[in-house]
């Protein structure tokens, strides 16, 4: 690599959150050739070529780690394409991506996780592929997730989907105890969702669109707490959005199980009363829900027994979202708003603080991973993100560098924004 | 210019008390219009209204169509079945095809709840939701409270029990939302697989015996057992046991009291043929015909008030 690439850089009196270690210190930051060389106040460098960032007031955390993206590559390369999609990662101060497998084809073969491993050595940041539980996310037969692990996949999910048939499910969970790595599910009874467009309940009785029960959610994870309870599998519960899986999580973590999970900005921020509008960046699944909820996933991260926040940054064409309610896609996109909508929400609404918030986008989910990543260390490659938190945006649809524009933010004013990432060692993205 | 206080009719619920008062009291002089021998007014010549309808309904088309006839106005119909328009394939195209002929006003029908607002939003010129999926139907609301005021003179404290699918209604909604605007006492009778998981705040019943005695408004919603999504109402034989309206059922009605349906009717399901064909004082229970009529005089006073 040329060296202009990995120019040498101080951050300057940042302010800089270590939640491995769990302090907060003014300090500058020498990164030499990529490498985090030195953390302490008045680092000299004597160097003309580092790029010099001025971070005086401003937050310097470790690049974040989201553990819930649909990169769309390989298949739909229209919507976003591993480069693009790192690209938004960056953008918005993520440096870690796990990439979902329910691309086409699904990535639940050893060469597909071969393929996003290759193709994302370029990319502005660490992309790590999730490889499917079953083949081709039938919900049938199981991958071969020995091999799978050995290649690369960083854990399994049929995220899009649910394995309702309760044996495929047990069998997967008591297998994937030989390999150590995470299963992340998506909740859904599809039975129960079946045809749903939108939370049910008031709102959805209103507008007469198809309503999507809590129960579809809840009775999923009753059972696979059940089946985690007897397999000893390590689970992770994702994009949760009812009060009641907070609370059987929270009671199954109370009970010594192996159990994680996360929650996605959108939850926290929107309930389904903004739903009168129609907007169809605002149908997701599972669906935005009630106020009731809302609170109960705020009061979830608070306490800690939500670990994760994700984006599940699902890319969709204009033309997918701009149809009726009814035939529009699921999904919003979410990497270039993770920090800004999840901070707005807890730390200035909910008076969390800021290194809670940190945490939850960088060291817990790199612990759900099992990966070294989420901190800020002398030896270590750099990714670093630099933050704003004063500063207020609203967000537009002619601000997003992902390929797709389906934000569910949009037109909404959000504070905390990302000023610069440096990822792999390098600086990846700075605001203008 | 628009007498109305908003650009558009999109739902039933956000029509202020005096846009509905306005409506009313103008489709009476046009009720008169409707039954001179020419029944034709130079009003609204040389505007052009476009029924748009994406959804099959002869009812509805064919209302707006005599009403804006009838004020010399040109409409045009433009139908395409929204299955044939596909995911990927947008409205907005549509849309602008039309808009660049210069109409004045969209009335349309949709068979997608929430499309009619989208498409508000959309546009400059007024639209009128003539049904769009399960969201709204304002037009059919303003001719039940016309058919209403006509037969009681009066809203307030009139008790009024919606019979049927109430999930799946756009009419069951916009009337709700309209009479209880209006001080009515609104009952939805109906079992569980059409109503909400919580209905909890609403006034349920499960069996029309128990609201038959009381009612003064019977309104029975249009129900196509044959044509669930999902199968869960066991059979049209137990419909008839809890919620069809049968002779017996007509008879213990109070006197005074009417039946009300949006059309057209199932015979066999949500009324026998026998209560459908009935004369006498029981038979001027029935108000279906009045409606039909009604309906052309309140879309005569809509077209009228925002483009007259
Ligand atoms: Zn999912
Ligand atoms: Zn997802």
């Amino acid at each position: 690599m040329a060296k202009n690439e990995k120019k040498n850089i101080l951050i300057k009196s940042g302010t800089i959150i270590d939640p491995a270690k769990g302090n907060e210190f003014v300090s500058d930051i020498y990164i030499k050739d990529g490498i985090i060389a030195g953390i302490k106040e008045n680092i000299k460098t004597g160097e003309d070529d580092a790029v010099k960032i001025d971070a005086e007031g401003l937050i310097v955390s470790p690049g974040f780690v989201d553990m819930h993206v649909h990169l769309r590559d390989p298949g739909s390369e229209d919507e976003e394409t591993i480069e693009t999609g790192a690209l938004a990662a960056v953008k918005g101060g993520v440096t870690t991506v796990a990439c979902m497998p329910n691309t086409n084809p699904a990535i639940d073969s050893d060469a597909l996780v071969k393929y996003i491993l290759e193709k994302s050595q370029d990319a502005a940041c660490s992309i790590l592929p999730v490889a499917a539980m079953t083949r081709d996310l039938k919900g049938k037969d199981i991958t071969g997730m020995g091999i799978l692990s050995e290649t690369g996949a960083a854990g399994f999910s049929d995220d899009g989907k649910c394995v309702a048939d309760s044996r495929v499910m047990y069998e997967i969970m008591r297998y994937s105890t030989q390999f150590g790595l995470p299963l992340i599910l998506h909740e859904e009874d599809c039975f129960l969702s079946e045809g749903g467009l939108m939370h049910e309940g008031h709102y959805s009785s209103m507008l007469g669109l198809e309503g999507i029960s809590s129960l579809s959610e809840n009775v999923m994870i009753a059972r696979d707490i059940m089946l985690a309870r007897k397999s000893g599998a390590r689970i992770h519960i994702t994009h949760l959005s009812t009060r009641g899986g907070v609370e059987m999580i929270k009671k199954a973590k109370g009970e010594g199980l192996n159990i994680t999970c996360d929650v996605t900005p959108h939850h926290l921020f929107f309930n389904d009363s903004y739903l009168t509008s129609f907007n169809t960046n605002l149908k997701v699944k599972p669906p935005i829900r009630s106020e009731e909820d809302r609170k109960a996933l705020l009061s979830g991260v608070k306490e800690g027994v939500i670990d994760a926040i994700a984006s599940d940054h699902a890319p969709h064409l204009d033309t997918e979202k701009n149809t009726t309610f009814k035939l529009a896609s699921f999904g919003t996109i979410g990497l270039e708003t993770l920090f800004a909508a999840a901070y707005t929400k807890l730390c200035l609404e909910e008076k969390m603080s800021i290194s809670q918030l940190v945490n939850s986008i960088t060291i817990l989910p790199a612990k759900i991973l099992g990966i070294d990543a989420g901190k800020i260390e002398v030896g270590k490659t750099a990714n670093i993100t630099v933050i704003d938190t004063d500063a207020e945006e609203e967000i537009k649809r002619e601000s997003f560098i992902s390929k797709s524009k389906n934000s569910a933010f949009i037109g909404q004013k959000l504070k905390g924004k990302i000023i610069y990432t440096i990822s792999k060692g390098k600086l990846a993205y700075m605001s203008k | 210019m628009n007498m109305l206080s908003k650009k558009s009719i999109v739902d039933a619920g956000s029509l202020e008390p005096e846009d509905i008062e306005l409506i009313l009291s103008n489709a009476d002089s046009f009720l008169e219009i409707s039954r001179r021998d020419v029944k034709k007014v130079p009003t609204l010549r040389g505007k052009t209204v476009i029924n748009l309808f994406f959804e099959p309904s002869t009812r509805t088309r064919t209302s707006f169509e005599i009403a804006a006839k009838r004020l010399s106005a040109d409409i045009i119909n433009f139908s395409s079945s929204s299955s044939s328009l596909k995911k990927g394939e947008s409205i907005i195209d549509t849309l602008k095809t039309i808009l660049s002929m210069n109409v004045d006003l969209i009335v349309i029908r949709h068979s997608d709840s929430g499309t009619v607002k989208m498409i508000d939003r959309f546009v400059d010129i007024p639209v009128i939701n003539a049904g769009d999926g399960k969201y709204q139907h304002p037009t059919q609301a303003l001719l039940d409270l016309y058919t209403i005021q006509k037969r009681f003179g009066k809203f307030e404290g009139l008790k009024v029990a919606i019979v049927g699918d109430f999930l799946d209604s756009r009419v069951a909604r916009s009337d709700m939302d309209l009479f209880e605007k209006m001080g009515m006492e609104v009952t939805i009778v109906a079992p569980t697989m059409f109503l909400p998981e919580d209905y909890s705040e609403m006034n349920v019943r499960h069996n029309i015996d128990e609201v038959i005695k009381d009612t003064d408004i019977l309104y029975i919603l249009r129900m196509q057992l044959e044509r669930q999504d999902r199968k869960f109402y066991p059979s049209v034989m137990e419909y008839n046991r809890f919620l069809t309206l049968d002779m017996k059922r007509l008879e213990e009605m109070k006197p005074g009291s009417v039946v009300m349906h949006p059309g057209p009717v199932n015979r066999g399901t949500e009324i026998t043929d026998e209560v459908m064909d009935v004369g006498g004082t029981l038979g001027e229970k029935i108000a279906i015909e009045e409606q039909v009529t009604y309906g052309v005089a309140i879309r005569m006073a809509i077209l009228y008030l925002i483009l007259g």
